[in-house]
């Protein structure tokens, strides 16, 4: 099939239903849950799908280890590709990538403004006309509400998405039934869409619950799941 | 030395400028072999003595490795110095294949670079054990537990620290030895004589906690360290026959520090040489066997058996031709007989001598394990020597092909003869270097792994050979393909008198989707009945093969071509080999022009390194080169910028990138793929070779 039948068929248009057509520029959309549950790979798939589409993507990840990100990248497009056999996947591959960087800060600590700066040197200087900015494993449960403001600015003045995954850094942080820690609801008005990620045994999937959107805390459960074994988004 | 024990066979590998060279020249002053130090860029105008080239000199890096045997403490090492620069890393892969054991120099300020992760890479490939060495710990910002961390998390090594620094920076002092728990210092002029302490008590606490985390980590990979721990007997011993066997195993490497520069950790890394890195018995090392179908042969470091020798490196210095060997297997006399296998000749084995960077030492005879040298040998570097008695051949080096090429021009016929001289010596010591006479132009033509290759060369043209000779702007080695499948049906016919020629050929040409293998061509035969003699079908691949040297679009190779011939016809008489082969080609260059054809362009992954500051400018100057970046990766004041660029982009990035970081950052480049060039791009390509043909008319 080629790529326009593909995103018509991706499990992603379902997720942006949920969501009443997608995040939206100049918004910023939380998916939060425990270590392991598979965010990354969600917030990748978030970002392909987009790459399908022509959009240009900044990967911002805090591990010190670009290698790691791209090969979840890889892997993801692997899997999409197989599952629904895509003509000239490889070139599709190669074209894709030349709208996507990752960013990585391997120092702790790093400020948000040291973050803010260089996506914005990326995007001015380097002539990179991003559309999404998906932030990976940033530590938003310790941030400054200032912070979380100024990201928030960011977002509008650049006229692009904001994705985080999150999971809470200190231990002993109480979940909520939906998967998500009480330790995020300080920014709630900051956030746009507010995601909880949760395993649910019964059904042996990743259940995924909208608990925040346009401004009205009202949990319901989106009609995607992840997967387990995958950990793509899937209907 | 005859004892195959105490020897090593070592390399100096590392990023530019962490000061492998003066490490080097430390290594050689410690084992008494040079009296004064020199320092590379020094005041004296020496340089350092391991950078024999004059060329070298002038530009503080090392070029072309040089071999050296030293003595250190009852052992005979042989320390090949590699160069850093990506251009050379032919000659890094040429002597990582005869090393048994490596020293990873890397710069306490700079840590993991991006060459010190091709190096290791290389290093990975041929299995070579390897130390790792903390340099420059006397330098503003030097933290070599940070250097420690990025070995293990980006190299994914097992890097576990053998000392911590007394001080650091300007106050560096010495090292404290976590095995025997002693601190080192180095006294005198040039540090030559160590002196042993008890540890400062202030860093009684951290050497105690570091020396945990060091038995710790052996223990994993050694049992009998684990047995020695719970029974509470841990010895030096212990712990050194432990490092020992997990180095060589590749399960650990030992980290030391120190400061070549201002003379401290150099005495303990050549301990550590001699204690932890394998000596040349203990590595295993297999030929092929041409006489049976190139079987993998295990060679065995016995002086009895009959002898196997690698000619790795050849050198045309002021004392004669220079072959650089390393033996194997078996013993090697002066006076004996070998045979060269690959041109099948033999030779008798004249002057044998022993390197030193700057002078040599004859010897007799040299054993199993040991590295040597030549005279008057004429071989190619990569042959293997045999005793007549056997036809092995070592492991073909793996060789990147050529991406850049430059046209020179000698100014007069005395630098025409001396230029032939040069190419004739280059291309037999660098296989990434090649050479050949374009038929049209006229010219000669030279092909290297980038820029800089080529320019050391001309450079050493005019120097050493006085061949002096105008170069034309640098070209890409593009690549021609074609994108679609086309048909061919062509009959050549010809009745000129005598006998005439016939030949018929149908059949198409389509893309070859490349694999992981890269094939570049394949013929295919789907004739039946006879309708093209069988005799004739091997003319048929050899015509295509002609054919695809050279495509219309630039007069490039043309790749990734599939050539499938499924009908045709012959004449009893007037059907040759010539008539097919020339029906084939012309088949071709048919089906060729309707195949759509479209040209390639090598893609170089840069990695340009920087402070952060000027971030902005290095993210500009790849977007201005219809580059892509891949990634960014700050960590603190620094930043790593991985992008693809093409490499026509890439002429005189060195000193656009120097004027826009105030010299502050610098990039290694090394092929990544061909990718389809633009087609405006393209299309002005095409325009400027069909101008250049019609001009050569």
């Amino acid at each position: 099939m080629d790529i326009q039948e593909l995103n018509a068929l991706s499990p992603l248009r379902a997720f942006e239903e949920s969501l009443g057509g997608g995040l939206g520029r100049g918004n910023l959309g939380v998916l939060v849950s425990r270590h392991g549950i598979g965010k990354t790979a969600c917030l990748v798939h978030l970002a392909t799908d987009k790459l399908f589409r022509n959009e240009h993507i900044v990967h911002v990840s805090f591990s010190g280890n670009v290698e790691h990100v791209i090969n979840w990248y890889k892997e993801v497009f692997r899997q999409i590709s197989e599952d629904k056999p895509l003509k000239d996947a490889s070139a599709i591959y190669n074209s894709i990538l030349a709208n996507r960087v990752v960013m990585n800060f391997s120092q702790e600590n790093i400020s948000v403004e040291k973050v803010l700066n260089s996506l914005e040197t990326l995007i001015r200087q380097g002539s990179f006309n991003a559309d999404a900015v998906m932030l990976d494993g940033y530590k938003l449960t310790l941030a400054s509400e200032d912070d979380v403001r100024k990201i928030k600015q960011f977002a509008q003045d650049m006229r692009i998405e904001v994705w985080f995954s999150v999971s809470p850094v200190r231990p002993n942080v109480e979940f909520d039934e939906n998967g998500v820690p009480s330790t995020i609801f300080k920014y709630e008005e900051l956030i746009d869409a507010l995601i909880g990620l949760k395993y649910d045994e019964a059904v042996d999937k990743v259940v995924m619950t909208l608990v925040k959107h346009e401004g009205i805390i009202d949990p319901k459960p989106m009609r995607v799941t992840l997967d387990p074994k995958t950990m793509l988004i899937s209907v | 030395m005859s004892d195959i024990t105490k020897m090593r066979n070592i390399g100096i590998s590392a990023h530019i400028d962490s000061g492998k060279t003066t490490l080097s020249e430390r290594i050689l002053f410690y084992s008494n072999r040079i009296h004064a130090i020199h320092e590379v860029r020094g005041k004296d105008g020496v340089g350092a003595t391991m950078d024999s080239m004059e060329l070298e000199r002038e530009r503080g890096i090392t070029i072309a490795s040089a071999a050296t045997n030293v003595k250190w403490k009852g052992h005979s090492i042989n320390v090949i110095d590699t160069p850093g620069h990506v251009d050379f890393t032919i000659e890094v892969e040429r002597s990582l294949r005869v090393l048994d054991g490596a020293i990873l120099v890397l710069c306490s300020v700079g840590g993991v670079q991006s060459q010190s992760i091709t190096v290791d890479r290389q290093m990975k490939r041929y299995n070579v054990p390897r130390i790792a060495f903390v340099n420059k710990c006397d330098r503003t910002g030097a933290n070599p537990y940070r250097v420690k961390n990025q070995l293990v998390e980006k190299l994914g090594l097992n890097a576990v620290l053998m000392q911590i620094p007394i001080g650091l920076e300007d106050h560096l002092e010495g090292v404290v030895d976590l095995v025997t728990m002693q601190a080192v210092y180095f006294d005198g002029p040039s540090g030559e004589s160590l002196r042993y302490e008890e540890i400062p008590s202030e860093l009684l606490g951290e050497a105690q906690e570091k020396r945990e985390e060091l038995l710790d980590a052996v223990s994993m990979v050694s049992d009998e360290l684990m047995e020695a721990m719970l029974e509470e007997s841990v010895t030096a011993e212990v712990i050194n026959r432990a490092v020992r066997q997990a180095t060589i195993k590749l399960d650990l490497v030992p980290v030391f520090m120190g400061s070549a520069y201002k003379n401290k950790g150099i005495q303990p890394l050549l301990d550590a040489v001699v204690n932890y890195l394998p000596n040349p018995a203990q590595v295993t090392n297999t030929a092929l066997d041409l006489d049976d179908a190139e079987k993998g042969i295990t060679l065995v470091a016995d002086e009895d058996l009959p002898a196997v020798i690698l000619a790795f490196k050849l050198e045309d210095g002021k004392y004669g031709q220079l072959t650089y060997i390393r033996i194997y297997q078996g013993r090697l006399k002066r006076g004996d007989e070998l045979i060269n296998t690959r041109t099948r000749k033999k030779f008798k084995v004249g002057r044998l001598v022993r390197m030193h960077a700057n002078s040599m030492e004859d010897i007799n005879d040299a054993l199993c394990g040991d590295i040597a040298a030549l005279f008057g040998v004429d071989c190619a570097s990569g042959d293997t020597f045999c005793h007549p008695s056997l036809n092995y051949s070592l492991t073909s080096m793996y060789v990147p092909k050529p991406v850049i090429s430059l046209a020179l021009t000698p100014v007069d016929k005395k630098s025409s003869d001396n230029m032939a001289k040069a190419l004739n010596r280059f291309t037999k010591e660098d296989p990434t270097f090649t050479t050949y006479v374009d038929a049209e132009s006229n010219q000669t033509i030279i092909q290297g792994m980038g820029e800089l290759h080529l320019e050391v060369y001309v450079e050493r043209m005019r120097r050493e050979y006085k061949a002096d000779v105008n170069t034309s702007r640098p070209e890409v080695a593009y690549r021609e393909a074609i994108s679609q499948r086309a048909d061919f049906n062509y009959t050549h016919r010809k009745q000129t008198g005598g006998s005439g020629q016939f030949a018929r050929i149908a059949g198409y040409i389509e893309p070859l989707v490349t694999s992981e293998d890269e094939k570049d061509y394949e013929f295919v035969n789907l004739i039946k009945g006879g309708v093209i003699p069988t005799d004739f079908i091997p003319s048929c691949d050899k015509g295509f093969q002609l054919a695809i040297q050279k495509g219309s679009q630039l007069g490039f190779p043309i790749v990734g071509v599939r050539a499938v011939i499924n009908d045709g016809a012959f004449h009893p008489v007037d059907s040759s080999d010539h008539a097919f082969q020339t029906a084939a080609l012309a088949a071709f260059r048919e089906a060729y022009e309707k195949a759509n054809p479209i040209i390639l362009e090598p893609i170089m992954k840069v990695v340009v390194e920087g402070p952060t500051e000027f971030q902005g400018n290095i993210f500009a100057s790849i977007n201005q080169r219809r580059g892509m970046i891949v990634s960014s990766t700050e960590d603190g004041n620094e930043s790593i910028i991985e992008a693809e660029v093409p490499l026509s982009e890439m002429f005189g990035y060195s000193t656009n990138l120097r004027s826009l970081t105030q010299g502050k950052a610098e990039y290694t480049m090394e092929l990544s793929k061909y990718n389809r060039i633009p087609t405006s791009i393209g299309e002005e390509l095409k325009k400027n070779y069909a101008e250049k043909k019609n001009r050569s008319r």
